[in-house]
């Protein structure tokens, strides 16, 4: 016995919405971190961080999900600023800063709104197509 | 004119539209799933798009379904029968991860879907209209 597929589509968009907004949580926190240097005389400085998708056969359902496999680190080199005042400073006077691009995030939280948007509309389309059905009962009577 | 005979449901009798529609309808709401699955799936790597086969071969077509004779068998869904991956030229764009999946392309589809649902619960409005018609006395 298969499960009702519209009733497929809002779970199925359902996922997609969440596994969005969590790229977009991460994000917001590399945007928040982009000037978190280390505390220590050259210490790291935060890593980017990013999110890995993945396809995922939902069992009770028998379809598709998506879920968020991980979240890696972007292994990027970090940018050098000089600041020999800084308690980070190593004894050069340099800085690491994160490697944190914002253009590259701005770009990252678009093409998640995007794909978020993309997921709203289908279970708004799965909604509709539901009430449409309801619909004819309510025509007959 | 013989009291209590049923002429059987053949192709071209009202009825067969009921029959059609529903059918017609199903097949749509399972494509929405598939669709569902591919925008949910937009921004995975290496994810192939996925299609379930036209209506027109679906209603040519007699499908067996496979029997599950232990339990760990997996029960294939409808869905998982008929999805098919769509090929490099059927696609819109590849991403460099190897995804097939364009937002655009995906929605219009689920437009063009939604659209035939609405048309599939139109006529059996209509027509379900048209038997009460023949059976109300008022």
């Amino acid at each position: 016995m298969s499960a009702d597929p519209l009733a497929m589509v809002s779970r199925i968009a359902g996922a997609g919405l969440e596994a969005q907004s969590y790229r977009l949580r991460v994000v917001s926190e590399n945007i928040a971190n982009a000037q978190s240097t280390g505390g220590t005389e050259g210490a790291d400085p935060y890593r980017r961080k990013t999110v890995v998708f993945g396809a995922e056969l939902d069992r009770e359902l028998g379809a598709l999900t998506v879920e968020v496999k991980r979240t890696a680190v972007d292994d990027t080199p970090f940018t050098v600023e000089y600041d020999p005042g800084h308690p980070a400073a190593n004894a050069q006077g340099e800085v690491k800063m994160p490697n944190v691009n914002l253009l590259v995030e701005m770009a990252d939280m678009r093409e998640a709104n995007l794909s978020y948007e993309a997921n709203l509309q289908m279970m708004k389309r799965a909604r509709s197509m539901v009430s449409m059905t309801i619909d004819l009962l309510r025509s007959g009577s | 004119m013989i009291v209590g005979h049923v002429a059987p449901t053949m192709p071209g009798d009202q009825l067969y539209v009921f029959g059609l529609a529903h059918r017609h309808a199903n097949w749509a709401s399972t494509r929405q799933a598939a669709i569902a699955g591919n925008i949910a799936n937009a921004d995975t790597p290496g994810y192939r798009a996925r299609d379930i086969a036209a209506f027109e071969t679906e209603m040519a077509a007699t499908r067996l379904q496979m029997a599950a004779t232990r339990s760990q068998h997996l029960e294939l869904t409808q869905s998982q029968m008929q999805a098919e991956d769509v090929d490099k030229a059927g696609a819109w764009e590849v991403t460099h991860s190897s995804n097939t999946v364009s937002l655009d392309e995906q929605l219009m589809k689920a437009d063009e879907t939604a659209r035939s649902h609405q048309l599939d619960m139109s006529v059996i409005g209509t027509f379900h209209r048209m038997l009460l018609t023949s059976v109300s006395f008022r």
